[in-house]
């Protein structure tokens, strides 16, 4: 399980010729929950997107359990133990329930892991279970985001990026999530959780980041996030 | 008319629907993965036929008289060799064209059919002559009612079909299947799930194009002779069978082939005109069929691929 840290340093991250990212250092330690806010537009996606190794930085280093990764092919950065549930949940609408879980364990060999971890996503989620054979397509919102939990785990990661996952859902539901997230975490799962929704993220959060225009602007513990002027400026200033 | 000649447009009817098939699988493969129109596809089948060719001369020149060796030796060689051929296009010009518009993609594959084309007219032993493709299978006929059915059209038949299955295991019963459609669906999400995504391209591209091979020595056994130039027909009908049938969708592309290979027979025997116009009367069809149904006969409702 999760005894890796991630550190990003000095990321310079660009499309095409406009910087996104100016310099963001950041570290997320094993074992908790480190949350990066910001409102749209401020490049959360996008320091996603680097460390996947999906838009490569220009500039910076990014390391997980001391390796470099910078750069990295996106299916060689998976294969060092980072699993991502994607903004918008992007889950494999012609693919059924069972098929998009076996796509997160893409490159797990062992086919009796895949089983077990597939029956653990079915315990988490037994709305999914009923739905095993049914696409992906046709679920409902809040249960697409089910399988896109479940599909993060598949692959028993050290480090789980997590992108905004409240988006789009229902209040009640957006709660469940959280506590699904947390207790995820609580099996030792290292999270690092990029989200806009400022209380219920810190309420969870072992540490917290806050991004604004492409640079970190304010870091410390959950309450005195809550109450720091820029965290507040940057939200509604 | 009577069931004789009947059941030979039939049969004469379901191979060409069974080769236009497997051109078109390959089209709608490559436009799964990538969203690319591979328009030398069709040229490659014919390289195909030509490497087929030149494994049975070789046979026939060392002397092993056996057609099931010189068979083997045919569909050996034109599978690994124009599966690699496919590679090789994937990797040199369609993976790096990638991020540019579609339209010079299509424009390089057309250009490079050409070079294909060309280069087995001008570098391939009087290439520019058609060339005796040898019956290498039992050429006997078997009575079945009034209809003679003759043994190696059965078996061609019957391998095709086989063809057919083995792609529709590969693609919806193996990890690199599921690979294969999570690609086609998402590209990035897929990558996000650790898919190596060139890999998932270039072997795709190896299936599409060995089964293209496949076609063109059945097209050779059939007709019992290969051309340069045969692949562009074949390539501009297998493209149209994709499309009828609706590109991204499998058995939508193997639908348009027999579709478009049913036509063709309409045209020729059902039609008041001469039967030099089948396929006129097969193409025009497909128009009026693409005005009524733009994204094909399986219709891509959802962005369904592959």
């Amino acid at each position: 399980m999760g005894d890796k840290t991630l550190d990003i340093e000095n990321v310079y991250t660009a499309y095409d010729k406009a910087d996104v990212l100016e310099g963001v250092s950041l570290s997320v330690r094993p074992g908790r929950i480190t949350c990066l806010l910001g409102s749209n537009g401020v490049g959360k996606t996008t320091l996603i997107r680097s460390i996947l190794g999906l838009t490569a930085p220009r500039e910076g280093r990014i390391t997980f359990g001391g390796r470099d990764i910078t750069g990295m092919s996106t299916h060689r950065v998976i294969a060092t133990g980072i699993a991502c549930i994607p903004e918008g949940r992007k889950v494999f609408p012609k693919l059924t329930v069972t098929e998009n879980l076996r796509i997160g364990a893409y490159q797990v060999k062992a086919e009796a892991a895949i089983r077990e971890r597939m029956n653990e996503a079915y315990e988490i989620f037994p709305r999914l279970a009923e739905r095993r054979s049914q696409l992906a397509g046709t679920l409902s919102g809040g249960e697409q985001a089910m399988l896109s939990i479940g599909r993060g785990l598949m692959s028993s990661p050290d480090l789980l990026l997590i992108d905004e996952p409240s988006l789009g859902l229902s209040p009640l539901f957006v709660k469940e999530n959280f506590n699904v997230i947390q207790r995820i975490n609580e099996r030792g799962v290292t999270v690092f959780l990029v989200e806009q929704n400022v209380r219920q993220t810190l309420a969870i959060s072992h540490y917290g980041y806050v991004l604004g225009k492409g640079r970190v602007v304010a870091e410390g513990e959950p309450d005195t996030l809550t109450d720091n002027e820029e965290v507040n400026q940057a939200y509604f200033g | 008319m009577d069931a004789a000649l009947l059941s030979q447009y039939v049969v004469n009817g379901l191979m060409q629907g069974m080769m236009y098939a497997l051109v078109a699988v390959g089209f709608t493969l490559f436009f799964g993965v990538l969203n690319v129109i591979q328009f030398s596809h069709g040229d490659v089948l014919m390289v195909g036929s030509f490497v087929g060719y030149s494994a049975i001369m070789g046979v026939i020149a060392v002397g092993i008289d056996n057609p099931y060796i010189a068979l083997a030796a045919a569909l050996i060689a034109a599978v690994t060799l124009v599966g690699l051929l496919g590679a090789v296009i994937a990797r040199l010009f369609v993976l790096p064209l990638r991020s540019s518009p579609p339209l010079n993609t299509l424009l390089i594959t057309l250009m490079l059919g050409t070079v294909l084309r060309e280069s087995v007219r001008l570098f391939f032993p009087h290439g520019s002559h058609p060339k005796r493709f040898p019956p290498l299978l039992p050429t006997d006929s078997i009575a079945i009612g009034g209809f003679d059915l003759r043994v190696d059209s059965v078996m061609l038949l019957i391998a095709g079909l086989l063809v057919i299955v083995a792609i529709h295991l590969v693609i919806n019963r193996t990890r690199l299947g599921l690979a294969i459609r999570a690609v086609a669906q998402d590209e990035e999400t897929a990558m996000t799930m650790g898919i190596n995504f060139r890999f998932v391209v270039l072997v795709t591209f190896v299936i599409g194009s060995a089964v293209a091979a496949f076609a063109g020595i059945m097209n050779g056994l059939y007709y019992n002779e290969i051309n340069f130039n045969s692949g562009l027909l074949l390539g501009v009908i297998g493209f149209a069978a994709a499309i009828v049938g609706g590109l991204g969708s499998i058995y939508g592309a193997i639908l348009g082939g027999f579709l478009f290979a049913a036509l063709q027979t309409v045209g020729a025997v059902a039609m008041p005109f001469d039967s030099a116009y089948k396929d006129v009367f097969a193409f025009t069809v497909v128009i009026a069929l693409m005005a009524w149904r733009p994204t094909g006969l399986i219709a891509e409702r959802v962005s369904e691929r592959v």
